[in-house]
């Protein structure tokens, strides 16, 4: 296998760094039609159905079929589709309204923090285990080199990912500040409060994998909890994953700690004074976020990222048959598998929790889930020094 | 093209440090706080990025995370309260700042005296280690973690504890003083 020169391997990593946004921009938009209907189901309706048409196609006779047989048509779940591509359109051409009183600078750079530092997390994170794909090699510059699975696998990729996620805190702070209006700014510090408070026990939770794995680099972490854990780790494990998805919920601001833009106390919190693109960065950027940490979650407690979890491979690997052998090895549609099964979840606990008071949200994140993680990471030390 | 690219990664740290310079400037020279406090924040992600240059990688995730993840928001929390008023600075340089320039010159001058010998010095002709015995086994380039916390925990312990405690003080210290403003 050659090596590649400079210029190649900036060339490949760029290539990465494409197709990261390209999954980007693939989950999102379904992430929000998902929620729309995922939300809608679990409120007793249909969700976005517009737009459109109802009555042609397969499935507008599927539909007209279950209507006479008096049931409610669930089988236009692609329905409301066209919806997302207006909403995009609309935020894109819409007018950027800019308040007379703002600190423009701050303004326009807000938002661009927030995305940027949803979007930079990713770096550290391998999708696909080894080699993603190879280039054939009459492709030019880059013919018959190797293209990882991940953009840059550094000895600390947890510690840039916990860093830069926390740099993300920038863009709704400053937000709140420049819009120069009072509920932004109320939004903006609540969340600086909120954030900071809930780094403590996100931190803590994922210190009990870096125990057991010995290691903070994103591969060796995934595969040490993939393979060769003990029996006792699961303890450790159950605790810290509950720990790490509510600290996750408080750090993306999703619904029952979405302190800094509650709607019926401060209007739209941070983001009232923003319009158009830059309010869709900032939508966006929510969402990445949302990946990234069920991305985190399923890799560090979901049995690693690239397996079934709970060491189900192993029970099933003897009975598969030839043509599904695939399915025996690390393969990346497992973490994807994963990723979505935990946006469900998000969804699902949006239309099941409601929201915390703020004096709430405060007290258990300082009062509970602080103690609560140090017990955990101290039980996972004991582990990791008598059983591993 | 790889020339211009070999020779970019080379003066990386260069780079950098001129970057770390124009957000310390941005920060002294700004006329709104939170200005100031945006290019403090330049200025630590770029000393993290001198760090990431020298491939001191967990020195300069561990700068970023406590830096900008932690010190510099509450800095930001603070100035966002007091600038409520948005009475702006009428003059960027005030009255202490002959005071400062006084105190930026002595502490140029021991910084020299203590550093001279290091930084217009011969190199040495071998790497600094601090304990060879402790740096067995491991391939610093690569275990960066490990190798800063066998000099913190195994080297250093004492003074890093006694350093842990001085915090605690100030740590007590400043809730005794909010306290007892309440009561």
């Amino acid at each position: 296998m050659p090596t590649p020169t400079l210029t190649q391997s900036i060339v490949i990593t760029l290539i990465q760094c494409l197709l990261v946004v390209i999954f980007v921009f693939v989950v999102v938009p379904l992430t929000v039609f998902a929620e729309r209907k995922v939300l809608g189901h679990l409120q007793m309706r249909l969700g976005s159905t517009r737009i459109a048409s109802g009555h042609t196609g397969l499935s507008g006779f599927l539909n007209r079929g279950m209507w006479k047989m008096g049931k409610v048509p669930v089988l236009s779940y692609w329905r409301g589709i066209p919806g997302l591509l207006a909403d995009v359109v609309k935020l894109i051409i819409k007018e950027d309204i800019i308040p007379d009183k703002a600190d423009r600078f701050v303004f326009f750079l807000a938002p661009s923090i927030s995305m940027v530092a949803a979007v930079v997390v990713f770096a550290a994170i391998s999708f696909v285990p080894g080699t993603f794909f190879t280039f054939p090699t009459w492709f030019p510059l880059v013919g018959g080199l190797p293209v990882s699975g991940g953009i840059a696998d550094i000895n600390v990729g947890l510690l840039w990912i916990l860093g830069v996620a926390t740099v993300g805190v920038y863009g709704i702070v400053l937000a709140g500040w420049s819009s120069n209006s009072k509920y932004p700014l109320l939004g903006g510090l609540r969340s600086a409060a909120q954030m900071v408070s809930y780094e403590v026990p996100l931190a803590l939770s994922l210190l009990a994998p870096v125990v057991l794995a010995a290691s903070l680099n994103f591969t060796e972490m995934a595969t040490r909890m993939a393979v060769g854990m003990p029996i006792w780790a699961l303890v450790p494990q159950v605790i810290g994953f509950l720990l790490y998805l509510t600290c996750g919920f408080a750090e993306t601001n999703r619904l029952p700690f979405d302190m800094p833009e509650a709607e019926n106390e401060l209007v739209a919190g941070f983001h009232t004074e923003y319009s158009g693109m830059k309010f869709g960065l900032f939508y966006l950027a929510e969402y990445i976020n949302m990946t990234v940490v069920s991305a985190l979650a399923s890799a560090f407690f979901l049995g690693g990222p690239w397996l079934l979890p709970f060491g189900l491979q192993g029970l099933l690997n003897p009975y598969l048959p030839g043509f599904l052998s695939w399915f025996g090895e690390p393969h990346a549609i497992f973490f994807v598998a994963k990723i979505i099964f935990l946006l469900f979840t998000y969804i699902w606990v949006r239309g099941t929790i409601p929201r915390y008071r703020y004096d709430q949200i405060m007290a258990v994140g300082w009062k509970y889930l602080i103690p609560l993680a140090l017990v955990n990471l101290l039980l996972a030390a004991a582990i990791r020094c008598f059983a591993v | 093209m790889e020339h211009l690219i070999q020779t970019i990664g080379r003066n990386m740290f260069a780079i950098f440090g001129v970057m770390a310079l124009a957000g310390a400037v941005l920060m002294i020279a700004s006329r709104s706080a939170v200005h100031s406090v945006l290019g403090f924040l330049f200025a630590m992600l770029s000393i993290a990025g001198c760090f990431l240059s020298l491939e001191a990688e967990f020195l300069g995730m561990a700068q970023i995370l406590v830096y900008a993840g932690g010190i510099v928001v509450l800095f930001l929390f603070v100035v966002m309260l007091v600038e409520m008023s948005k009475k702006r600075e009428g003059e960027v340089f005030q009255l202490q700042s002959r005071y400062a320039v006084l105190t930026v010159a002595v502490g140029a001058a021991a910084f020299l005296a203590v550093f001279r010998k290091t930084i217009f010095g011969a190199a040495s002709p071998e790497a600094l280690v601090l304990r060879p015995d402790l740096a067995k086994g491991l391939d610093v380039a690569h275990q960066n973690a490990q190798a800063v916390s066998r000099g913190l925990f195994a080297d250093y312990l004492l003074p890093f504890e006694i350093l842990s405690v001085i915090l605690l003080v100030a740590l007590v210290g400043a809730v005794v003083l909010a306290k007892t403003e309440r009561v």
